[in-house]
């Protein structure tokens, strides 16, 4: 069915007699120019050869936008024609309209991608979507601030929801906090709020001491093990009374001996360590956070035999031979919300944290900071008693030794810190040393604030922290840029603001979900559009897992990525009918379709066949791509659909010395280019036919080689920029290919550079042209290719 | 892969498969026995035993050029047989098991042609025939496209065991028993019905070009059948029918390629040194370039021997369109031939295609030697039927027939297993062939012995010396024939010597085992008929002349008490009217 | 004719427990060595059926003729297309031919 709107097609092309010999190919039993498609005697008439059997399938030829392929497909659905065997050409897009070129060589041209699109009409399937049964659970590793507010809106919407955290209690370090920025609030406020309503909901279980074992399965049916430790008290029968805690006769001691060279200001360090790091019984209630309300035993304190909680509890709660246990999770996707953990700060030499009591992180400040509020009862050390408070950014961070990238919270953190102690301590000074001051945004206002409240800050780095050994003073060196010279500071208390590393054991769970780290050991992301999605369907991490962030903008990246998984959480998965099948009578199982798959979507079945995760797949095509032997291939976009177009084209539709380029475009962004080169009527060589492909990396060699041996002179392939591909890793594995074919081609006495890849970006419309252009000039000069047998 | 390879008879593990059809060896006849089967009743388990992978292995492997029977429109089975009856000199062949098979033989070759193989056609669509009865196709995928459908038609294919004996139950076949050429384990297959099909026999003989570099293997027919489809029977007592009647063929000297091809296909005729057309100065009386193959295939080797070489076939009046026909048909059959032209410098049209004799091969589908079978294609072992190259008494089966052959013992098969219920496994007689089989390869390192290679040398260089291959331009004598049995008999003695460092090696120790079986009954059959029949195939120096009383069928067997092979005739029947020396 | 194995190309397919020439090879001489690439373990036994050489799917493997049969050097390069087979030929003079045909019509 060609629809001409306007006639231009038929103003440059000879339409009716195209539309004539078309009529006349195998198999077309009506063909026709349809001025008024849209009228109901039209679609009538369609439907009424469809339903009497005279036509199973169509081509339309035309300009169709996506809105009127669908009503079109509709309408016909309804008189029993499967959406998916409609083939719709845009003879214009493809250039045959362009300026100046000459009648014959057009109409050559457009009776060319007319048999090439009856090619593949064809060759068409039915399809069906297919729906596969799934469970409507969610896991979230990790119920730190980001995991449990996410659970809580996930309740809302009726999910069921497992939180597994790996420590005693949940909160993660949020729970540490004293105040959260801009309005210096406490946080425990917000966490507790959302902890009532998730103990409340049958929907949400905790699972504290745990961690994830193993993920089988796939997306909407995983299965997850997770490994319970023990925690030695029953949690559904303590209540939280603390009497076991007054008979335990094991105090956990909090602050180690003062080293050696310390000894001066032993006092100064009991008490700052005192409060840094409380001492406490062997059981104790849940930390961070004392939720779950069970206490929990550190059993490799208890001494042998002893079993006096156990005695003293009135709940009869405690489980002094409780062991690890191992539970299954079915669920249906996976949120990592598994947050971070401070830099070491020791490892910045130059400053010697760790063997002064008054140098301590920005974390540990939050700790002294928040003394009095969940300090012991007489903490014999207060910050009033500070004179001067120094605060260094970017200890460790942005720093080609220790971590590269900027935290993005220190900064902001600092400041509240600043503000904090100034309430506490309105006499004391606080000194700032920054290199750039990064509080983004309206947080700008810290900043302000600050500086009216007399906070100094210079804005210089310092190099040298000096200690007197005596006294036990510290005192900072540092070149002012105002005044423009060195100036030595005193202070009480020097913070460091460290930043953010990745969490202690994310590679290890990496291993588990296999998930892949980036350069800075954080969870992979696509940072740009899709900042929730990774590589692994079903799997997606929130957070501070994937990048270092402030409190409000983790709870937002969880809940986008739970958002995102719903689709996972319905009690089934609509998986779209394009999915690639394996031709086991030919597939000699060389797995390099498993090894290339950029989401590790291919498992095997019994006989050792690969078989792709259907709900995993992305339907990118690049196992159709790289299979040697072209087994594989998606449905709907078959090998063989678009071998048989290859065939179809007829390599001498330019005539005597002018090289006939088959393009590979990628349609998402390549094509796109193409596309648009034509629309903005820019010079596109009229020598140049495409086929649109879902991925660059979805062109088989063997249809390069078909091109070649059937006497098209050059091709090309293009697609998104390395690291830019849509779908990971297509354009990367494109030039491995065309170096492997290349080297064959140079053998075969055949010039290498008649393939060709290249990167085209959706706007790229004049690279294009200019490619194209260098292409046909190096065709030209190359001769014709020696395949015009 | 270096394998952990056992180092005790009980380290060898056996698996035990159960099937309703079993097919020995996945060719051309094997792969079609394997469709027909699922065709004819979907729910039979169907199971072939291969000792490569079933994509390329067997005789095309490389691909083929023409199919070299179908009965065009015009023509009918009967004219197939008699032509067929006329290239061997008039017979005797099994009129009954060619005209089955001639009825059933254009059914086969438009099935492949479904199933996507390319059969050249003209424009009205009629197939190009090169000759009366061959047709041009680009076959280079043939071996693939049968595997295929035979795996997505639901046989279990077996790759890489090779088979060693048959699964016997008293006088009846039940299945065959092998081991895993790449697994080590031993397999053993239990049948209702078994069909064995694993080509014909090459490597009995020495090829000339075989030396110490690189080309032992430079043979027309694939050297890696070696007749096991055969031994395996002949063990058992089956009787063979014409095992004298070699195959050689004219073939490209030195690549040892199909000279078919050129010399019908491309109407490229004959010549020797002189320039002379050889078959039309010298054999004008047997039909001149139409002459029964033997005489073809003879006839350049005569004019060696006369001083009057080297022969060629006159592609000197080829025009380039057609030398590039030419070399596109032998890139779908043996590609490297084009190889070995082009590693001449040769341009055929100033240098003809220099041409000579091949080795001697036992390959019934060419010839008719194999086993003898009934109409429904039993042998004379009962469960036991033979397809394609590995079933006698029919010559010139080629492509076309043999994919015949594969249908048509299926239909025996099937019928005969309806009657079949399987015994309890004979667990005595599997666990002695499997000492039999692993025992060259648990030796051990101090093992002083004999390699596979050493003996298969020794074998081929007493063939060819003794009973008539190229280097004695084919021609043997009664006291010739009798010292290579006796040599025979040594070496089947010093079998027990036989030491294999891998699996690999022991397949080669194996295929050595079996080829010196055939070879043994081979020499029978030569040393029985006292004529000269089919000279080339079969030529008795002290007994040049035919004799009429052997126009009969030459037949053996192994006594299974005695061990001694018994040779004795049966009668030949005409079933096809007409002169039995011409088409 | 013994297949030749170009060593940089060859990846033993991926290392996997067969690589393709040793899958489909009629005679079982392909075989993965210890450096984990394939290599011809009975050059003399080979029937250059080219099987090896059209599978391997970075184009490692080259068939060569005997010395004894052919002189140095002539190549012989199939390139698998979907349905098509593309064959180079460059005899020892350099002479370069190119044959084309469908080797399937489904």
């Amino acid at each position: 069915m060609v629809w001409d709107l306007g006639e231009r097609l038929a103003r440059t092309l000879d339409l009716e007699a195209l539309v004539q010999n078309l009529a006349r190919a195998k198999g077309v039993t009506r063909c026709e120019i349809n001025g008024d498609l849209w009228s109901e005697d039209s679609l009538t008439s369609l439907k009424d050869d469809l339903s009497a059997g005279h036509i199973d399938r169509i081509l339309w030829v035309g300009r169709f936008s996506p809105d009127r392929m669908r009503i079109l497909a509709d309408e016909l659905h309804t008189a029993g024609l499967n959406p998916f065997l409609h083939h719709w050409l845009d003879l214009e897009e493809q250039g045959v309209l362009l300026d100046g070129t000459d009648r014959v060589i057009m109409n050559r041209k457009a009776l060319s991608l007319l048999e090439m699109a009856l090619a593949r009409t064809r060759l068409l399937e039915p399809l069906e979507p297919l729906e596969v049964p799934a469970t409507d659970a969610m896991l979230i590793i990790g119920a730190g601030v980001a995991g449990i507010h996410t659970a809580a809106s996930l309740a809302e919407l009726g999910k069921r929801v497992y939180l597994v955290e790996k420590a005693s209690g949940v909160g993660g370090k949020v729970a540490l906090l004293s105040r959260f920025y801009p309005r210096l609030c406490d946080p425990h406020c917000g966490l507790q709020h959302a902890l009532d309503k998730l103990e409340a909901s049958p929907l949400v279980e905790f699972h504290t001491l745990a961690t994830v074992k193993s993920l089988d399965g796939s997306p909407g049916n995983f299965e997850a093990r997770i490994e319970q430790r023990p925690r030695y008290v029953n949690e559904r029968h303590c209540n939280g009374c603390g009497e076991c805690v007054a008979v335990c006769p094991v105090e956990v001691p909090s602050a180690p001996e003062a080293p050696q060279e310390l000894l001066p200001q032993a006092a100064a360090w009991q008490k700052i360590t005192a409060l840094l790091q409380p001492g406490r019984k062997a059981i104790h209630p849940a930390y961070p956070m004392a939720f779950p309300r069970a206490y929990v035993i550190d059993r490799e304190h208890c001494p042998a035999g002893c079993r006096e909680c156990e005695k003293a509890c009135p709940a009869q709660a405690i489980k002094l031979d409780q062991t690890s246990e191992e539970k299954v999770l079915r669920v249906g996707a996976v949120l990592v919300t598994t947050g971070w953990d401070p830099y070491p700060l020791g490892r910045v030499a130059e400053f010697g944290y760790g063997h002064h009591p008054r140098m301590i992180s920005n974390l540990e400040m939050e700790k002294l900071l928040g003394a009095e509020v969940s300090g012991p009862s007489s903490p014999g050390f207060s910050l009033q008693d500070l004179n001067a408070v120094g605060f260094i950014q970017c200890v460790g961070s942005r720093d080609e030794r220790h971590q590269k990238y900027c935290s993005s919270v220190c900064c902001s953190a600092t400041l509240k810190q600043a503000l904090a102690f100034k309430e506490q301590a309105p006499a004391a000074t606080c000194y700032v040393f920054f290199m750039d001051l990064r509080a983004t945004g309206f947080n700008e206002d810290l900043y302000r604030r600050a500086r009216d409240l007399g906070v100094i800050f210079i804005r210089e780095r310092p190099t040298e922290v000096k200690v007197d050994t005596e006294g036990g003073n510290l005192s900072i060196r540092v070149n002012d840029p105002i005044l423009g010279r060195p100036i030595l500071v005193d202070l009480d208390l020097l913070v460091l603001a460290g930043g953010m590393a990745p969490a202690a054991g994310t590679p290890e769970l990496g291993q588990v979900l296999n998930l892949p780290q980036n350069q800075y050991g954080f969870f992979e992301s696509h940072h740009q559009c899709h900042p929730e999605d990774g590589q692994r369907t079903g799997i997606y991490v929130g957070g501070c897992a994937r990048e270092p962030m402030n409190v409000s903008r983790a709870i937002e990246s969880a809940h986008l990525a739970a958002m995102k998984a719903l689709k996972f959480l319905e009690g089934r998965v609509l998986i779209d009918p394009t999915y690639p099948l394996v031709d086991k009578t030919r597939c000699d199982q060389c797995k390099r379709c498993v090894e290339e798959c950029p989401f590790g979507s291919f498992g095997f079945d019994e006989k050792g066949f690969p078989t792709p995760d259907l709900a995993r797949c992305r339907q990118c095509g690049i196992c159709m791509g790289v299979c040697p032997l072209g087994v594989i291939s998606l449905r709907h976009h078959t090998i063989k659909q678009e071998a048989v177009q290859v065939e179809a084209i007829n390599t001498a539709f330019m005539g005597e010395g002018e090289p006939v380029i088959l393009a590979f475009l990628c349609e998402n962004d390549a094509y796109l280019a193409a596309r648009s080169a034509v629309h903005l009527g820019l010079p596109v060589p009229p020598n140049v036919i495409f086929i649109k492909v879902p991925c660059a990396g979805a062109v088989n060699n063997a249809l390069v080689a078909d091109a070649l041996s059937f006497g098209i002179d050059g091709v090309l392939i293009a697609g998104c920029q390395d690291d830019q591909c849509h779908y990971v890793r297509g354009s990367q594995l494109v030039k491995k290919r065309r170096g492997d074919l290349g080297e064959k081609l140079r053998t075969m006495m055949i010039e290498p550079e008649r393939v060709r890849f290249e990167s085209l970006g959706i706007r790229q419309s004049q690279k294009y042209v200019r490619l194209l252009q260098t292409h046909i000039e190096d065709l030209k000069a190359m001769g014709p290719n020696p395949f015009k047998i | 892969m270096a394998k952990d390879l056992p180092k005790d008879l009980k380290d060898v593990p056996t698996e035990v498969i159960d099937t309703d059809l079993l097919i020995v060896g996945g060719g051309n006849a094997g792969c079609f026995a394997a469709i027909e089967a699922k065709k004819l009743n979907p729910d039979l388990r169907v199971t072939i035993m291969e000792k490569a992978h079933i994509s390329r292995s067997g005789a095309t492997a490389a691909g083929m050029d023409a199919i070299n029977t179908y009965i065009p429109k015009g023509k009918t089975p009967e004219d197939l047989v008699r032509w067929s009856r006329s290239q061997v000199g008039g017979g005797p062949i099994r009129e009954d098991l060619a005209l089955s098979n001639a009825q059933n033989l254009n059914e086969a070759v438009e099935d492949l042609e479904k199933w996507g193989l390319p059969i050249l056609r003209d424009e009205e669509g009629n197939a190009k025939y090169r000759g009366g009865w061959d047709i041009s196709i680009h076959g280079e995928q043939l071996k693939p496209i049968m595997a295929e459908k035979a795996m997505a038609m639901g046989a279990e294919v077996y790759n890489r065991i090779a088979a060693t004996a048959l699964l016997m139950d008293g006088e009846k076949c039940v299945g065959a028993m092998g081991f895993g050429v790449r697994d080590g384990k031993f397999y053993v297959f239990r049948a209702k019905a078994t069909i064995v099909s694993t080509g014909g026999a090459c490597g009995l003989y020495k090829s000339y070009t075989s030396d110490a570099t690189s080309s032992h293997h430079q043979t027309w027919m694939n050297p890696f059948n070696v007749g096991s489809g055969y031994a395996i029977g002949i063990r058992q007592g089956a009787e063979m029918t014409s095992l004298e009647q070699r195959w050689v063929a004219t073939r490209t000297k030195d690549f040892c390629g199909p000279v078919d091809t050129v010399s019908v296909g491309y109407k490229s005729l004959i010549t020797n040194a002189r320039g002379e057309r050889i078959l039309q100065k010298h054999y004008a009386h047997l039909g001149g370039d139409k002459a029964p193959r033997y005489i073809r295939a003879n006839a350049p080797m005569e004019e060696w021997l006369a001083g009057r070489g080297p022969t060629y076939v006159d592609t000197t009046h080829l025009t380039s369109e057609e030398v590039k026909d030419l070399k596109t048909d032998y890139l779908n059959e043996r590609p490297s031939f084009v190889l070995f032209l082009a590693a001449r410098g040769q341009d055929i049209t100033k240098e003809p295609i220099e041409i000579y004799g091949s080795d001697p091969y036992v390959v019934g589908g060419h010839t008719q030697s194999g086993y003898w079978v009934d109409i429904e294609r039993m042998t004379t072992i009962p469960g036991l039927f033979a397809a394609g190259e590995t079933a006698g008494g029919n010559p010139n089966k080629f492509v076309g027939g043999c994919a015949a052959e594969g249908k048509l013992a299926t239909r025996g098969a099937v019928k005969y297993m309806a009657t079949v219920t399987l015994p309890e496994l004979d667990t005595q007689q599997v666990e002695r062939e499997k000492e039999r089989v692993f025992t060259p390869l648990l030796r051990g390192p101090e093992f002083d012995g004999v390699s596979p290679m050493e003996m298969e040398e020794r074998m081929q260089r007493l063939m060819d010396e003794y009973a008539g291959g190229t280097s004695q331009f084919y021609r043997t004598n009664e006291e010739r024939l009798d010292y290579a049995l006796k040599h025979l008999k040594i070496l089947q003695d010093q079998v027990k010597y036989l030491y294999a460092k891998d699996l690999h090696d022991l397949m080669s120790a194996h295929e050595v085992v079996d080829r010196l079986e055939v070879a043994e009954v081979l020499v029978h059959h030569l040393k029985f008929r006292k004529e000269t029949r089919w000279q080339g195939w079969q030529t008795r120096s002290d007994y040049p002349e035919m004799d009429p009383k052997l126009d009969c069928f030459v037949e053996s067997r192994r006594n299974r008490e005695t061990g001694e092979i018994e040779t004795f005739t049966r009668p030949y029947e005409q079933i096809v009217p007409g002169d039995r020396y011409k088409p | 004719m013994p297949p030749r194995v170009d060593r940089e190309k060859c990846d033993g397919c991926k290392a996997e427990e067969e690589p393709l020439c040793q899958q489909i090879c009629p005679g079982d001489l392909m075989d993965l060595g210890a450096n984990k690439k394939a290599y011809c373990r009975a050059p003399r036994d080979c029937w250059d059926c080219m099987s090896c050489t059209k599978v391997c799917p970075v184009g490692a493997i080259e068939t060569r003729v005997p010395y004894q049969l052919g002189y140095h050097v002539a190549k012989l390069i199939p390139m698998m297309g979907t349905n098509t087979i593309t064959w180079t030929c460059i005899d020892i003079n350099g002479k370069v031919e190119r044959f084309r045909y469908k080797n399937r019509t489904t």
